[in-house]
């Protein structure tokens, strides 16, 4: 399939597999090698069988349209992404600095403000977040970890620096699409696996269990559940697969109820009996009508009084998403360097802040080289593209940032790295980011690489798979190793 | 530990997967059996729809009773609540929905059933496609047996399922035998009685019943014989005596097991009393609907044990 890629050209953009057109980087040459010395037809059959794997083993995501919703085979791109362990284990340091920094001041705003009363971080931004959740007030989580598992968004620009672009801190989810992944890959190109030392990504589930377990202390084999929205929900597939691995009981709210003694119980052919632990995949807007939405018919009336009581632990811990803020995100390496007294290991992408009036008047004189963001929006809802946006598309936003400036930052465009990917006949360079999961219990634990989500169509940076993205397997390669033997 | 709900879903999955491989192995026997038939017997293909008791719904939507239509309604009608499509749904939705609990293979085998069904569905007017289609199916539905009974503990989902599997197959075979009752009939047609020996072999052959039949009854297919069969065999797994007694067995270690069980017993025990060898066709005819009420009575009874307790807090 040599001529697959005889026009393959990243041009200004950096590129995760390749030093230039025709130069593999150091540790994707064998990939390369491999995938190249490949009949076209050979190629073509695994393609296919990719295809075929991920539907017939249903591994599905929802879209929701007008046309109704439907369930969509996970698109996949067979050519792995690349990343050298080196790189990976200075990557994978700054992580845990992050989130280790950001579970510090969710704790610390929830308790004492220490970091507002310090001036580091002004009292309305925190108190004024749409994830600021006064409910919370006073609470102290196991170990003082609020957000037990995160998917922090990475992306490198075209000089190869990688940046954090925003920490997903309250449901994040495709870690199951990881996994997927890696499986897939396994069967469609094994052979890879000799040639090549790639760390292994299945042991997750279990890292996910213990984890969990650890928020318990007190109780030697906690009941564990993992709460969904339920069959309706678009990453259903994802909750139902995570907790066939980590020995989750897989509940929906109508399976739950708080009894009398405070304690949540499930609903079994037993009768009820005691839960202990929930991975919660639900909103936490939705997690109590008591005390949040009150239509809310996917959560548990009183469950947040058990979890303030100490009777049932939740993760993430509800009030959470306040870390999750873009506003707040511009102030997480003075974070770091105020809870932890160390220098950020990984940056975060330059960021103007709107509330301040000198920084918005640079933000709207350059309006279309700029990404605008809302502060409290995920899944690349509601943000502005500047270099993809028509006039009128700026002029709505610049109208929308003088209206009400506290609720938006704004980002360079960065010239997001490239990764070359199937494009019908041939081999094109397409955009990606990655998606890491870093779980922090008693210990903490980094996904050996993560979901890489790439933009199949020409040119587009978004990546989102309810946006037509697609994913990638992504390998994270010991260039000293030699694979393993078989 | 088993919440109720996902009792429920397993009960249903297997339920489900259970009348799509009786379903379909049906219309394949009946369909062989139609080409062997003079066309003014009794039986044809509307006796299809009458075994699923589908006159009413079928007479609202079709003209015509024909092949074409019969087929239409009973595998491909969305709007037909019995109709094999649906029914792969719910399984195929149960299924998905019960993923952390069963083994894995489970779901990529109906998904994959599914996408099968769906796929050929266009082409069910074309009998030698139909045909082949059927046959896939009864042999995909008994590779997810095969998982289940290989890779399954012995757990109360399993138990929920096993006693749904029974159910349903005791449900199904009671709705063949009602035929036999056409078989019987004392006013039954001259050319009825000429085709009666491929008839009763059908009627073995859509229960999945001829071969262990012919081992143990020395082949000789006659009406008393086939009915003491497919009813009171002790060691043939599709029998109602087998069925019912399964279904018996496998409550039997569910918890607060012992209500249903009882009312199961009695409920029942109808079913073999005064075991005669030559039951009048009115008397089988009868005998087999109280069966399908009382198992419908069984299965809310099921449902009100396990599936919608209430739980005082």
């Amino acid at each position: 399939m040599m001529h697959m890629w005889r026009d393959y050209n990243p041009g200004e953009f950096h590129d995760e597999l390749m030093a230039g057109p025709y130069q593999p980087r150091h540790f994707s040459y064998r990939l390369l090698d491999y995938l190249q010395s490949m009949r076209r037809e050979a190629f073509e059959q695994r393609v296919a069988d990719s295809e075929l794997e991920m539907l017939e083993r249903g591994i599905t995501f929802t879209v929701y349209s007008d046309a109704g919703n439907i369930d969509r085979a996970w698109p996949f791109d067979i050519i792995p992404r690349m990343i050298a362990k080196r790189e990976w284990d200075c990557t994978e340091k700054g992580l845990i600095q992050r989130v280790r920094a950001l579970n510090q001041f969710i704790n610390d705003i929830y308790n004492e403000g220490q970091i507002i009363k310090d001036g580091l971080i002004p009292a309305d931004v925190v108190y004024q977040s749409k994830g600021y959740r006064p409910q919370c007030r006073g609470m102290q989580p196991a170990f003082g970890v609020w957000a037990h598992i995160c998917g922090s968004d990475l992306v490198r620009d075209h000089n190869g620096t990688l940046y954090v672009l925003e920490d997903n801190l309250r449901v994040p989810s495709g870690v199951a699409y990881m996994l997927e992944n890696r499986k897939t890959t396994k069967r469609i190109l094994p052979e890879l696996f000799k040639l090549l030392s790639i760390s292994p990504v299945n042991d997750y589930p279990t890292h996910l269990a213990s984890m969990l377990a650890s928020l318990r202390p007190e109780l030697s084999q906690p009941t564990m559940a993992l709460l969904t929205p339920g069959i309706y929900n678009s990453a259903y597939y994802e909750h139902a697969s995570l907790a066939q691995q980590a020995g989750l009981i897989l509940l929906e709210g109508a399976d739950l109820l708080v009894g009398q003694d405070g304690y949540v119980y499930m609903k079994t052919i037993h009768g009820l009996e005691r839960v202990d632990v929930i991975y919660r995949r639900i909103d936490d807007d939705f997690i109590d009508p008591l005390v949040f939405r009150e239509d809310s018919v996917l959560g548990i009336p009183g469950i947040m009084q058990s979890w303030r009581d100490g009777k049932i632990a939740i993760a993430n811990a509800p009030g959470c998403g306040v870390a999750d803020d873009k506003v707040i995100y511009a102030y997480v390496p003075e974070m770091i360097r105020y809870y932890l007294n160390e220098e950020p290991l990984l940056p975060n992408v330059p960021t103007w802040l709107c509330r301040d009036p000198d920084q918005l008047a640079h933000v709207l004189d350059n309006l279309p080289d700029l990404v605008v963001k809302p502060a409290n929006e995920s899944g690349g809802y509601g943000m502005l593209v500047g270099p993809h946006s028509s006039e009128a598309k700026i002029e709505e936003f610049r109208k929308l940032l003088q209206e009400d400036p506290d609720n938006y930052i704004a980002q360079p465009t960065l010239k997001l790295s490239v990764s070359p990917t199937i494009a019908g006949d041939h081999v094109a360079p397409r955009h990606v980011d990655l998606r890491p999961f870093i779980l922090s219990g008693r210990d903490h634990y980094v996904t050996p690489g993560g979901l890489t989500r790439v933009a199949l169509v020409e040119g587009s940076l978004v990546v989102n798979s309810s946006q037509g993205g697609g994913s990638k397997d992504t390998w994270v390669v010991d260039e000293n190793g030699s694979g393993v033997s078989l | 530990m088993m919440l109720s709900r996902v009792a429920e879903r397993v009960y249903w999955l297997a339920r489900y997967l259970e009348r799509v491989e009786n379903t379909a192995r049906l219309i394949n026997v009946h369909t062989n059996l139609l080409m062997d038939l003079p066309a003014d017997v009794e039986v044809g293909w509307f006796t299809l729809v009458t075994i699923f008791d589908g006159e009413l719904f079928f007479h609202a939507s079709y003209d015509e009773i024909n092949e074409n239509n019969v087929m239409h309604f009973l595998l491909a009608d969305e709007n037909n609540a019995i109709s094999l499509i649906n029914s792969l749904s719910a399984l195929r939705e149960n299924a998905r929905t019960s993923l952390d609990i069963l083994p894995e293979e489970t779901w990529e085998q109906v998904n994959e059933l599914y996408l099968l069904v769906k796929s050929e569905l266009s082409a069910i007017s074309n009998r030698r496609r139909r045909q082949k289609l059927l046959l896939s199916m009864s042999e995909r539905c008994q590779t997810v047996w095969g998982i289940l009974a290989n890779h399954m503990s012995r757990n109360h989902g399993y138990y929920f399922m096993q006693t749904a599997k029974h159910l349903e197959r005791a449900d199904m075979t009671s709705r063949i035998l009602e035929l036999a009752s056409l078989l019987l009939a004392e006013n039954r047609s001259q050319s009825m009685r000429a085709v009666e020996g491929i008839l009763w072999s059908h009627l073995l052959r859509a229960l999945s019943a001829q071969q262990m039949f012919t081992h143990s009854r020395n082949n000789d297919v006659n009406a008393e014989a086939v009915l003491a069969f497919l009813l009171r065999d002790s060691a043939f797994p599709r029998s109602l005596f087998f069925s019912l007694g399964a279904i018996n067995r496998y409550l039997s270690p569910l918890p607060g097991a012992q209500k249903v069980i009882d009312h199961h017993r009695q409920s029942i025990e109808f079913m073999f009393e005064n075991p005669q060898e030559n039951l009048p066709a009115e008397e089988i005819h009868n005998r087999m609907d109280a069966l399908q009420i009382r198992l419908a009575g069984l299965n809310t009874a099921i449902g009100q044990q396990w599936f919608y307790p209430v739980h005082s807090s």
